[in-house]
């Protein structure tokens, strides 16, 4: 049984659907990306899924439970972050901590010492938050997400204003949180390049529907490749080339042509371009980024 | 529960506004003390008989003026009785710690509902202004549950206060005019005759009587609070609120249309240590139609806070 189990979740505003039927699954020790423009109903579909907004269709499983109807039993398996974290400016870190602990049974006081430490706030935890920076405030965020031992964690937008090290950091403590305790991780981020390092999976929503999923590791094993080649005579490059394999599409600029073929291939194009007096200068594999991805699936618009 | 609610007291009272709305409470004690010093009337003399007299007359004159309104002229009444029956009685009238805080307890919990209204109207709205309504609500806790610890909060808030304006009245009321007079009576004017209780007595039945003023004031913010998210306009419409209704119900006293104005419901002594102002309003006639109006309120503002989608 998945951790988390998304069936037909719909939310509809008056005559504007927003979220469209959304169906999704996430397994323990697995990080998902949603990922989608501006508007894309990421946003509302994380809100309903912790319940802070009501869903017109649809359900939502936990563990197997239901967590509309059986909130309170199935929030206590799950941490959440949404967007900055947004704590009591006026309590110390330890009180905040110390108020979101004592929202759940069982928290104890060598827990809360324990996800201080691991998020590295031991000096400064008995200070004010509003004294703190937003990386601190992050890393509290995380320990306030963390101190119930949530097996199901959920991040909207997370790396939201936090400089690279701090999203590192982040990065850092997730994998280790999906490896080592096979905590099942949902976040959202308009990051292409950190999802793709953090993520096992992304799924892509647009208009309000989930259109697609990708493994991460699958892309990386796709067959074909843009393949770029640095030569001094591109036109004449081109020209052969287009013997070679009449169809495909070859963009070329002063120094460069670019095609997409096998990796196997590579070899044989190079010998060809040599031997028609081609000097070829450099081969660079381009691997096919998320980004390419996303701008493919999503046809680029409002990104 | 219990944990929730102490979260909330916790967030009340690690402010250091908090403590400065307590301190403008137990000023206002001191005033009082020093408002009735300046004006002399606690010492006790020989011609305390005269005085009494004078005073009789003066209220008379007072009461038979023509622009002299209800509240006025049934007050002046009262108190010609009672100066009357110390007089036939041979009791000299004094002023000690107990007499003070007895009849500064409305006032106290009239300053009390005030500095609560702020509590009250920023308990809820405050987590929607800074955003950690999103924290508070995805934790293993109903809505319910947070809304009512958050009412509790409130509420427990304005009792407290009001018990340590009341404390406070009575430590400095002692230092000032003395401790004894536990033991004398409190006397009061029922049915046009004097009648008596202990003093501590009426100081406790007096402090109970005039909750559901605080019930009241706390209930409206905090509603408002709830409801529309806004910590300004839930505290301005509250104060306006509870002054007017406050200040209406004294001048409109004894004005048959104020059977059915809430605020002259809020203080329920009447019913015990004199009569109702209304002729007919029974104390089940008060308690029900205080019910009525909380009951609405929490009928306005609780389904809105738990279906609210937070965006």
């Amino acid at each position: 049984m998945s951790l988390l189990q998304i069936r037909d979740l719909t939310k509809k505003v008056g005559n504007k659907i927003i979220v469209d039927q959304v169906t999704l699954n996430i397994e323990k020790g697995e990080i998902l990306g949603l990922l989608g423009p501006n508007g894309a109903g990421k946003t509302s579909t994380i809100r309903m899924i912790v319940g802070l907004m009501s869903k017109t269709r649809g359900q939502v499983l936990i563990d197997g439970t239901d967590a509309h109807t059986h909130f309170e039993q199935t929030m206590k398996h799950v941490g959440v972050i949404v967007e900055n974290p947004d704590l009591y400016k006026y309590l110390s870190g330890y009180d905040n901590l110390l108020h979101f602990s004592r929202m759940t049974p069982g928290v104890t006081e060598a827990r809360i010492r324990e996800v201080i430490s691991l998020v590295g706030l031991e000096h400064s935890i008995s200070d004010k938050v509003a004294t703190y920076s937003l990386g601190m405030r992050q890393r509290l965020g995380l320990a306030v997400a963390l101190v119930h031992k949530p097996s199901l964690l959920i991040l909207d937008e997370p790396t939201n204003g936090l400089d690279p090290a701090g999203i590192r950091e982040l990065r850092g403590h997730l994998k280790h949180l999906a490896q080592k305790e096979s905590v099942g991780i949902m976040i959202s981020s308009h990051l292409m390049s950190e999802m793709e390092m953090m993520c096992d999976r992304v799924a892509i929503m647009q208009k309000g529907k989930l259109i697609s999923t990708h493994k991460i590791s699958d892309m990386e094993e796709d067959e074909r490749l843009q393949v770029r080649f640095e030569v001094d005579r591109p036109d004449l490059a081109v020209q052969i080339l287009q013997t070679l394999m009449s169809g495909d599409e070859i963009t070329t600029d002063q120094r460069h042509i670019q095609i997409r073929i096998a990796k196997s291939d590579i070899p044989e194009i190079s010998q060809k371009l040599m031997a028609s007096g081609i000097n070829v200068y450099g081969v660079h594999t381009l691997k096919k980024t998320l980004e390419d991805i996303f701008i493919e699936i999503t046809g680029g618009e409002d990104h | 529960m219990i944990s929730f609610i102490r979260n909330e007291n916790m967030k009340i009272y690690k402010r250091k506004r908090t403590w400065v709305m307590i301190a403008i409470v137990l000023l206002y004690v001191v005033l009082q003390i020093v408002n009735l010093k300046t004006a002399g009337s606690d010492a006790v003399n020989d011609n305390w008989r005269v005085q009494l007299e004078q005073k009789n007359v003066q209220l008379r004159q007072e009461a038979s003026k023509s622009d002299a309104l209800n509240i006025e002229i049934k007050q002046a009444e009262k108190h010609i009785v009672l100066n009357q029956y110390y007089l036939d009685k041979d009791i000299p009238p004094s002023t000690n710690a107990w007499t003070f805080a007895v009849s500064l307890v409305r006032n106290i919990i009239f300053a009390v509902s005030l500095i609560s209204i702020i509590i009250a109207g920023e308990i809820v709205a405050a987590e929607f202004v800074s955003g950690t309504i999103k924290l508070l609500l995805t934790r293993s806790a109903s809505r319910t549950k947070i809304y009512i610890s958050k009412y509790v909060a409130a509420i427990l808030f304005g009792l407290m206060l009001s018990v340590a304006g009341i404390l406070t009245s009575i430590f400095l009321g002692g230092f000032i005019f003395g401790f004894d007079g536990l033991a004398d009576s409190y006397f009061y004017v029922k049915n046009q005759a004097v009648e008596e209780v202990p003093m501590l007595q009426a100081l406790l039945v007096g402090y109970v009587l005039n909750i559901p003023f605080l019930l009241i004031v706390i209930t409206l913010a905090f509603m408002i609070s709830a409801a529309f998210r806004s910590t300004t306009f839930s505290i301005v419409i509250s104060l306006l609120v509870s002054l007017t209704g406050f200040i209406i119900a004294i001048a409109m006293d004894g004005w048959s249309w104020t059977k059915y104005f809430v605020f002259s419901h809020t203080d329920l002594t009447p019913y015990i240590y004199g009569n109702p102002s209304v002729d007919g309003v029974t104390l089940g006639f008060s308690l029900v139609f205080i019910g009525i109006h909380l009951a609405v309120m929490y009928l306005v503002s609780y389904p809105i806070f738990v279906k609210r989608d937070v965006v």
